[in-house]
């Protein structure tokens, strides 16, 4: 019985990891059901998918608590937003606003790992990666969490983004169509779950596109 | 004997030094390099005629799995099985120097091993180590004077038990012995039970995942049953499979051969016998 | 407050009952069953009562690892001193050697125990090992953490000339007392009579335990409560 409230910690780390993949007209984000603290299951139906505004959808990992209270304070944003300008936010300006939020608990953060993903205001798909102060990106791709490790060298092997750098600047969206993509992540979070202890259970695929919002599930390793 | 005013011989025995040294380090904030764990279901129970023993077989090194399909449960007489949980490294090294020592035991002595044997060579090695050699075991088999079941913990202590289950999987696979085990169960009876303990920690431990090894060992003869159960195949697998682009560009395949800086000089004065 | 690694982990170490007391002929020893690491029990129904020769035990208490090595070297020890000298070792002998290695070893060691038995030159004789590895003949003797609740009780129950049956009685009524409120102790109560006759092992399960202020009564599982039809019924 040595020393067992000494070091109390404000944060926990409850895994899991997202991903996201733009298209040309569409917009894949998935992310594990598990929510695990140590080597504990605490639950392995637990949505880390959160629907910010009509075309912009957040996953995140971390610590779900914080993810919680960040996910309610958009939702509140968002509502006062929507009285104010009598319409659903971009994706774009919701990135901006999330980025934002984040950095104003620069000092005391939001322990949450996350990414968006959504349409911007032409249709094409959009990805917006974070840390958790608030740097974000737009980019093709990404993913986040727990087996981010095992999943990001996958999707560069696969969908080597053109840089940032490159004049005149690229189109960062992947190549793929639809099904591909969605297959991309199946394989992803499969191989994942192989390999991180924090992935598993279930895969949650969000697809967002010109006719809305669409959601699919795939099982995955329970142990 | 750092602070002595004269070198003083080393007096035998173990030395510690290191380790208090690692302490303050990490104390300090560096941290030692990390062991491949096996953040462990282990687990045996004693059946009408013997006993069985049963392990999950994964192996992890912090958050990653590092193999999918590990060996859990070790050799150490013909009669005589160890599960093994904790640093892959300690549990290997300590059952196959204990199972040298009983293979040279039974040379010399003409006779099979038994399993306090094996018990008291195994727990005299952990005593010795106090607990750095983190090996936390559950020894079973059948020997002249029945079936025996033994745990072991990394600091040298030591339990005699009907069912018995270690590693970071141990809770889960105990509350199902404690809600299931009976005397006298066959070996049907036992297997299942073994597997359902060793299930329940693969499921709600995380430490623990993969396939089920079980090993029955009964009066003259013993069962290794590699990978008994598979419950966890891979959900999905691409229809189309995936190609991987060679991108690595090769510069020379002209091989310069290595200069010889040695001359040798054929001939010379033969040598002597 | 919920269960970690490292609690599984930890050093196992036996927060215990163990008592040791003499009567008119011979000893008791007596002593729960609950070894745990942390704040899990690895083991409900240990056996914490060591024999050491034909007419010597000892009760263990503190780290199990040292206690067990403690309790195997001097078992070693007084065989080869029972064959060399052809005739059973004395209890006086058995403390002894106890207390040489917990003195000796006194800063390796975190074990405190209580040997007794019974021999033809001074009859039944109980000797503490406590902590440090000092030692006391004492007409009883009580150690581990559930110990700090029997003190007055002993203090008050405890007489000179008891029978066997007196001495049996007190001892399960102690550690029965000391496993109600210490954490730490629990399970069953075995007891070990030494005396001129030979050595009796006695066995109480935990369910068949006296209950003492604002216990419940036992239940096999808690599926039997859960199962009686009625009142939880909403």
């Amino acid at each position: 019985m040595t020393k067992q409230h000494a070091n109390w910690s404000p944060y926990d780390n409850n895994g899991g990891s997202c991903v996201a993949i733009a298209g040309a007209d569409y917009c894949v984000i998935a992310a594990d059901t598990r929510m695990s603290t140590g080597y504990s299951i605490l639950t392995r139906d637990y949505s880390k998918i959160c629907k910010l505004a009509d075309k912009c959808v957040m996953a995140s990992s971390g610590f779900q608590a914080d993810v919680k209270a960040l996910q309610k304070l958009l939702a509140a944003r968002h509502l006062i937003y929507q009285h104010q300008h009598n319409k659903q936010m971009s994706c774009p300006a919701m990135a901006q606003l999330l980025s934002n939020t984040l950095y104003y608990k620069r000092f005391f953060p939001y322990y949450s790992f996350n990414v968006v993903g959504g349409l911007d205001n032409e249709g094409k798909g959009c990805v917006y990666t974070y840390d958790a102060v608030g740097s974000y990106e737009r980019v093709g791709y990404s993913s986040q969490g727990s087996g981010s490790t095992l999943i990001m060298p996958f999707l560069d092997n696969q969908l080597k983004s053109p840089s940032p750098l490159l004049l005149p600047a690229q189109d960062a969206v992947t190549p793929l169509s639809e099904a591909e993509a969605v297959d991309l992540v199946k394989t992803c979070f499969a191989s994942a779950t192989e390999r991180d202890i924090y992935t598993g259970d279930k895969l949650e695929i969000v697809v967002l596109n010109k006719d809305g919002i669409c959601r699919e599930y795939m099982e995955l390793r329970k142990d | 004997m750092a602070n002595s005013a004269i070198d003083v011989p080393p007096r035998g025995g173990f030395s510690f030094d290191l380790c208090r040294r690692n302490e303050m380090l990490t104390k300090k904030g560096v941290n030692p390099p990390s062991f491949r764990k096996t953040g462990t279901t282990i687990v045996g129970l004693i059946f009408q005629d013997g006993v069985i023993l049963g392990a999950d077989t994964r192996a992890t090194e912090g958050p990653i799995v590092c193999d999918k399909n590990c060996e859990k449960i070790h050799y150490m007489a013909p009669n005589i099985y160890c599960c093994g949980a904790g640093t892959a490294a300690d549990t290997e090294a300590v059952t196959d120097m204990v199972s040298s020592q009983l293979q040279l035991h039974r040379y010399h002595t003409g006779r099979e091993s038994r399993v306090v044997t094996a018990l008291t060579l195994l727990k005299k090695h952990l005593f010795n180590y106090q607990g750095y050699v983190q090996a936390a075991l559950v020894l079973g088999g059948v020997d002249c004077t029945g079936p025996h079941l033994h745990t072991i913990y990394p600091h040298g202590s030591t339990d005699t038990l009907p069912f018995a289950t270690m590693g970071s999987g141990s809770l889960a696979a105990m509350a199902i012995f404690e809600s299931k085990y009976k005397e006298g169960l066959t070996r049907d009876e036992g297997i299942q039970l073994v597997v359902e303990a060793i299930c329940s920690g693969i499921f709600n431990d995380l430490g623990s995942g993969s396939n089920v090894d079980v090993c029955v060992i009964t009066k003259g003869h013993k069962e290794y049953l590699r990978n008994h159960l598979l419950p966890n195949p891979r959900t999905f697998v691409s229809s189309k499979g995936y190609s991987f682009a060679k991108k690595t560009e090769v510069l020379l395949t002209k091989i310069t051969p290595l200069k010889e800086k040695v001359e040798v000089i054929e001939g010379g004065d033969a040598m002597e016998e | 407050m919920d269960l970690k690694i490292e609690d599984v982990n930890a050093p196992h170490s036996m927060g215990t009952t163990i008592i040791g007391l003499t009567y008119n002929g011979g000893v008791v020893l007596a002593a729960d069953s609950r070894t745990s690491t942390g704040v899990y029990v690895a083991n409900r129904a240990s056996d914490k009562i060591t024999q050491l020769t034909d007419n010597v035990y000892v009760c263990r208490s503190g780290s199990a690892a040292d206690s067990q090595i403690v309790s195997d070297y001097v078992r070693y020890f007084l065989h080869q001193h029972t064959i060399e000298l052809g005739q059973p070792a004395t209890v006086k002998v058995a403390a002894n050697l106890v207390r040489l290695l917990s003195y000796n070893n006194k800063s390796m060691l975190q074990t405190g125990l209580i040997v007794g038995g019974w021999d033809k030159y001074e009859g039944g004789k109980i000797y503490g090992v406590p902590l440090g590895g000092t030692i006391i003949e004492q007409p009883f003797a009580i150690g581990g953490s559930g110990s700090s609740y029997l003190y007055g009780f002993f203090d008050q129950v405890w007489r000179e000339g008891m029978t066997q049956e007196e001495a049996e009685q007190l001892a399960v009524k102690a550690v029965s007392l000391a496993i109600a409120r210490d954490g730490a102790s629990g399970g069953v109560v075995r007891t070990v009579t030494i005396n001129s006759e030979g050595v009796t092992r006695k066995f109480y399960p935990g369910d068949k335990l006296p209950l003492w202020h604002e216990e419940l009564e036992p239940q096999n599982s808690l599926l039997d409560i859960l199962n009686v039809a009625s009142p939880m019924n909403i």
